[in-house]
């Protein structure tokens, strides 16, 4: 929701993962003394009318994921309850440990521990952590979720287990297969960092027994701390405590508040307003967001510095090259140095919106991170190297001079069809212009833009990205974006003389079981991308949030880029 | 004039001014005249001489946040103008009634027209009971010569063809058995054919009911056929005030001369030519100096200068009770009037 | 009259159907992509084409229509085994957005908007023809001077900032009241007035305005009518001649207007329910039409025009009420 604001539908189905270093304002919640109370109300204030999903296989959005984990759902493995770098460590949920891997990285398996049932009382068991994750495969019913059950599961041609035949549901249960208390995934490919994505939702359990299919969405059964007492699309959700929950079946979740409130569908304006004047119940209330002209109001004034927080969330913003049309270096050099990021900022909000990137894999991912060497002229402060761009392009000019005529006579840019982008790009046109490469926008229809870029048979030379990790490895970020089994390459870099090379790194990355070596490998690939200008890095975006003065516990969890909501307490 | 009797309504020193953007409209003008049992009297002049604004202050019917009102009306003793709302409403419909120009639109469209004459009659009788207010509607609408009167009672106004209203309208008016009735040119909007009827309708309930009528209207016929007093007004004055006798025979101001001159029968002199007046009334915002008829005035040269700078009194002119507001000699008035010589 | 209505009734059915088709075609000129919406940057076509074919925008338009008219009567069926459900008739489809089948839907967000109406309409006519009344007979004073100003303003003024400002000060700033949160009357009804009462009153002060501009005039121009001057005439009471008289004269152009407010009302009154966070069908619309809900918006489209249509009637049968001039013998 909050991006949405700045650069237009980046999609719902983006789960963050990395940890939100605070930056600016500091976050002083979890520090003063003594453990939080519990009991009271929390509010959450949204213009949202409804999460967008509840049902723990279709929710695909950090914020939610965030909000369902804590709350209601339970995964086998979870990111650790803490602030800062710490909170993208995983850890033990429903299972014993974070998981076992055999057959070099082919075969995860987990041991669920004792006493964790569902809200009607029910042990949760293995089947139903099976049955859960069997959901995903169910696509014409449980959409907008993640698939890597799919990609990862070692099953063929299995629809999901409503329209499963014996013989689909017998080999599902073969790939997916329970022991007593010990779950096992077979995989098709070695998937080292398999207990990262098994803390994603959709590996939750579900009770078959009562299981809605496309209802579910609106009365998931919970396995947490809280339960749903009622849910009012464009209304409110109101979570209280599910007293069948067990603490000590649960190494995690503290549940402090006795309920928690969702209250949906209210004016951007009139959050602002009730966040800043603080008063009654709104004192125990959060916002997600913060409308850009009431930045600089709770930025400046020292009187929210105890609740506010300017922060990296999970985004990075960049703009696709297509390798295809562009595969000369130069040509993509002199894109870049022409570009004036400086006033694409300007035009996007100035410096809340964030911090020039330097590549693709965000600080916040700090094992996978390094700061990458940029292209040389490029200029710290956004502004544009038009010099530096001239002489880029008339060295194309003779070392490939097919692809520097198709930069002056016209490089599509597709882009959605928003006022916002719309201004974007004016500033592409202007700047790339001066160094005679020509821009030719072409707007698309805002809901129709992911399928248009997407489709192989769309002839274009530029077009935007954003992304988020799945989890907290760059595994989700350098292969998804730049290897050609990608879900969101649009580099259409196949064919560049590089890219094979990339490719063999890429899988040795993948397959590294050393949490450690394999972070090297993926900072040596951001900078091998960065080097190509396959994509041009933009902005590792930043966010802000502000908080009621008796909510307790509001640090931002890294690996959602949103408040730990199960964890808020009233002080 | 002879009358000796007290006069059943007084005017006296009348004067009725309204406030609009453009200036203050005089629109009556010092006018005192009185009126007594069972005549009829026809009030005679152009559009604009303040006939209906005169005639509105009898009912203190004008609207009061624009209109000034001077001067005493007197009904029954009751000065109308500074008496009480209640006491007003007293004298409304019971004393004095009054008949409108236009019967198509003098009548509530949206009751029937048994609910508006019996609303006329219960608020003079409060006590009375619903079969004696049936009754007294019925036999009003008889009176009036309405057809089928029970099948009618219940329909609307706009069921009724034009001289059908003016006799519910007339119903209204007589169902108290008023003493003054104000007949605002009751016939002007009729067809010719149904305008006798009305009048004669109004004359032989006149002969019943025994009131004053007081008749405005601009149509000399009409004051010949049913006047016994005229009453002239000319931009907010009364300019001559004679029985209809004299004024049809010997009318003794210019205007009148004029007036009657528009009418063939009457006004043709010997050598058979039409007198007509010149020109068209003036503002009643910036009234001429002196006498308000002198522009258009043939005469008006006759009287050196005071037709240009004194406003002329009324006066009585001759022995036939006519009374005259004209600087020009009685002599001259009286001969020019009989006829001799108009133009 | 029996003709009457039931020559309305049939014209109503024919123009519901008009308006659901008009809905339909419309829908299907829209550039946005249902099916896309709910993907972002998966939107692969060939998640785009399965969404499509869950959301059953995959059918010739005639063939969602035939369902769509057919659930009317017969209700619809979804899903299918353990995960089946069906909207009973009357069905209007259902909302994969909310997760719900829109006759329930509406049947949850129309009372809102129907007790938002109705409180404000009433409050507005008081308002508007009280204050309206009151400048026609201090006509020229400073009661008529301040309720034309009043008409003036109050038509001018956007209903969202006012609403906002109003917000702002009587909850956030100052706290007279608490923040309003939408409850049933029949649940809490203390909580449904303090929810209830500020929306009330900004859409009744904004629409009083013209409402006392229209009566203002219109019982002007009564008083100057013949008629009225011959109830004076009479010597009927001043009480007597405003009731049945000027007012009734006046209020016959206000009982068209304000029937077609009422009923444009409870098709929504979007911006208020937006500004007060009230879960009403106006609100549920425009959310519709961001989310390329087609359900819920052929449902809520045809609501409107239901009450549309209905206005129209009521307000035909009592101007012949009013009126016996235009009355159908």
């Amino acid at each position: 929701m909050k991006r949405k604001s700045i650069f237009g539908a980046i999609g719902l189905g983006l789960v963050a993962s990395i940890i939100a270093a605070s930056c600016g304002g500091s976050s002083s919640s979890s520090s003063s003394g003594g453990a939080p109370k519990k009991g009271g109300t929390v509010h959450i204030l949204t213009m949202g009318e409804q999460i967008a999903h509840l049902d723990p296989q279709r929710n695909y959005t950090g914020t939610d994921l965030a909000f369902a984990a804590s709350t209601m759902q339970r995964t086998l493995t979870s990111y650790k309850y803490a602030e800062g770098d710490a909170g993208s460590e995983i850890t033990a949920d429903l299972a014993t440990d974070t998981g076992t891997v055999t057959n070099e990285g082919k075969t995860w398996a987990f041991t669920l521990g004792d006493g964790a049932t569902f809200e009607d009382g029910s042990a949760i068991t293995c089947a139903d952590v099976a049955y859960g994750v069997s959901r995903t495969f169910a696509t014409d019913i449980i959409t907008d979720g993640p698939t890597y059950a799919i990609s990862y599961i070692d099953v063929a041609d299995y629809p999901g287990p409503y329209k499963a035949t014996a013989e689909q549901q017998a080999a599902f249960d073969k790939a997916v297969n329970c022991v007593d208390k010990t779950i096992t995934f077979n995989l098709k490919v070695p998937v080292a960092d398999f207990n990262y994505t098994t803390t994603l939702t959709s590996f939750s359990p579900v009770p078959k027994a009562l299981d809605t299919g496309e209802k579910y969405d609106m009365k998931p059964v919970s396995s947490g701390p809280y339960k749903i007492e009622s849910y009012e699309i464009g209304k409110s959700l109101v979570l209280v405590r599910n007293d069948k929950w067990d603490q000590a079946s649960d190494p995690i979740r503290h549940a402090y508040a006795d309920s928690i409130v969702y209250d949906f569908g209210l004016d951007p304006s009139v959050i602002d307003e009730r966040m800043i004047k603080d008063a009654g119940d709104d004192q125990f209330a959060v916002s997600e967001s913060i409308q850009p002209e009431n930045l600089p109001t709770i930025f400046d004034n020292d009187a929210y510095k105890n609740r506010r927080v300017d922060y990296y969330d999970p985004f990075v913003s960049y703009t696709n090259l297509s390798v295809k049309n562009l595969s000369c270096l130069d040509v993509r050099k002199a894109l870049y140095l022409a570009l004036d990021r400086d006033a694409l900022r300007k035009a996007g909000g100035g410096p809340y919106t964030g911090d020039y990137a330097d590549g693709f894999i965000k600080p916040a991912l700090a094992l996978d991170y390094a700061k990458s060497k940029m292209l040389d002229g490029l200029k710290e402060d956004g502004t544009a190297n038009v010099e530096a761009a001239q002489a880029a392009m008339d060295a194309a000019k003779v070392s490939c001079p097919d692809v520097a005529k198709h930069a002056a006579d016209g490089l599509v840019y597709y882009y959605p069809d928003t006022p916002v982008w719309a201004k974007a790009i004016a500033i592409w046109i202007e700047s790339e212009a001066k160094v005679g490469i020509t821009i030719k926008g072409s707007p698309v229809e805002a809901s129709k833009y992911w399928p248009t870029v997407m489709n192989p048979d769309t002839n274009y030379d530029i077009v935007r990205g954003g992304w988020a990790p799945d989890w907290a490895n760059a595994s989700t970020v350098i292969p998804e974006l730049f290897s050609t089994s990608g879900g969101f390459n649009l580099t259409r870099n196949a064919d560049d003389p590089d890219y094979a090379a990339f490719e063999a790194a890429v899988t040795a990355a993948k397959g590294d079981l050393d949490r450690v070596s394999q972070g090297k490998k993926w900072q040596e690939l951001n900078q091998y991308v960065v080097d190509r200008l396959w994509a041009l890095p933009g902005t590792f975006l930043k966010a802000q949030s502000i908080w009621g003065s008796k909510v307790g516990n509001t640090y931002q969890w890294g690996p959602y880029g949103s408040f730990n909501f199960g964890e808020l307490s009233i002080k | 004039m002879s009358n000796t009797a007290a006069p059943v309504l007084s005017v006296q020193n009348l004067r009725v001014s309204f406030d609009t953007q453009d200036g203050t409209v005089r629109a009556v003008d010092d006018i005192s005249f009185d009126v007594y049992a069972g005549e009829t009297i026809c009030i005679v002049g152009e559009s604009g001489s303040g006939k209906s604004v005169m005639a509105g202050s009898i009912m203190r019917l004008n609207n009061s946040s624009t209109a000034t009102t001077e001067g005493k009306i007197l009904v029954n003793g009751i000065d109308v103008l500074t008496a009480s709302e209640e006491e007003v409403r007293g004298i409304r419909g019971s004393e004095v009634a009054m008949i409108f120009q236009d019967p198509m639109s003098a009548l509530n469209p949206y009751f029937t027209i048994g609910k508006q004459i019996a609303e006329a009659y219960v608020v003079h009788h409060p006590g009375a009971s619903k079969r004696e207010v049936h009754d007294v509607v019925l036999a009003m609408m008889i009176k009036v010569g309405i057809p089928s009167p029970e099948k009618r009672i219940d329909e609307y106004p706009h069921q009724f063809s034009g001289g059908m209203r003016q006799r519910i309208v007339i119903a209204i008016a007589l169902v108290n058995n008023p003493k003054i009735l104000i007949a605002d040119e009751p016939t002007t909007a009729l067809d010719v054919t149904v305008q006798a009827q009305i009048l004669d309708l109004m004359m032989s309930l006149q002969k019943e009911f025994g009131m004053t009528i007081i008749l405005i209207t601009h149509d000399l016929g009409v004051v010949a056929e049913v006047a016994q007093d005229v009453i002239v007004m000319y931009a907010g004055h009364i300019v001559e005030q004679s029985h209809v006798d004299a004024l049809f025979h010997s009318p003794t101001h210019p205007y009148s001369w004029g007036l009657l001159g528009s009418v063939a029968s009457y006004g043709a002199n010997k050598r058979g030519d039409l007198y007509t007046i010149s020109g068209s009334p003036p503002s009643l915002i910036s009234l001429p100096a002196g006498c308000a008829f002198h522009p258009r005035c043939v005469h008006s040269k006759g009287s050196g200068n005071a037709c240009m700078t004194v406003q002329p009194k009324l006066r009585d002119v001759g022995t036939d009770g006519s009374r005259s507001a004209c600087h020009l000699t009685d002599d001259v008035l009286i001969s020019i009037g009989r006829g001799s010589d108009r133009s | 009259m029996f003709l009457f209505v039931v020559r309305r009734l049939f014209f109503a059915v024919v123009l519901l159907l008009a308006v659901s088709v008009f809905t339909y075609l419309l829908f299907a000129l829209l550039p946005t992509d249902p099916a896309a919406l709910s993907c972002g940057i998966h939107c692969k076509p060939e998640t785009v084409l399965a969404n499509r074919i869950r959301l059953g925008y995959d059918k010739p338009i005639l063939e969602q229509y035939w369902h769509f008219l057919r659930g009317i009567f017969v209700g619809r069926d979804y899903g299918f085994g353990q995960t089946a459900f069906s909207c009973p008739a009357p069905s209007l489809g259902y909302s994969f957005n909310q997760h719900a089948c829109v006759t329930a839907l509406i049947g949850e967000t129309f009372p809102v908007t129907a007790f938002l109406a109705i409180g404000a309409f009433v409050l507005w006519m008081i308002i508007g023809i009280g204050v309206g009344a009151i400048a026609a007979l201090n006509k020229g004073k400073w009661q008529d001077r301040f309720a034309t100003g009043f008409a003036a303003v109050g038509v001018s003024l956007p209903t969202f900032y006012i609403g906002l400002l109003v917000l702002f000060s009587v909850v956030i700033w100052f706290q007279i009241l608490p923040f309003p949160s939408y409850e049933s009357p029949l649940d809490n009804f203390s909580a449904f007035i303090t929810a209830m009462i500020l929306p009330w009153l900004v859409l009744a002060v904004l629409s009083a305005a013209s409402y006392t501009r229209l009566t203002r005039n219109g019982m002007l121009e009564a008083m100057n009518e013949d008629f009225v001057r011959l109830g004076v005439a009479k010597g009927l009471r001043l009480r007597v001649i405003l009731s049945r008289y000027v007012m009734r004269q006046a209020l016959i152009p206000i009982v068209t207007i304000a029937g077609l407010d009422f009923a444009g009302l409870l098709g929504g009154a979007i911006i208020t329910e937006s500004v007060f966070s009230l879960p009403g069908m106006g609100r549920m619309s425009i959310r519709a039409v961001v989310d390329s809900d087609l359900p819920v918006l052929v449902g809520t489209t045809m609501v409107a025009a239901v009450f549309i249509v209905l206005a129209n009637v009521i307000v035909d049968i009592t101007y012949g009420f009013l009126d016996p001039r235009v009355r159908v013998s």
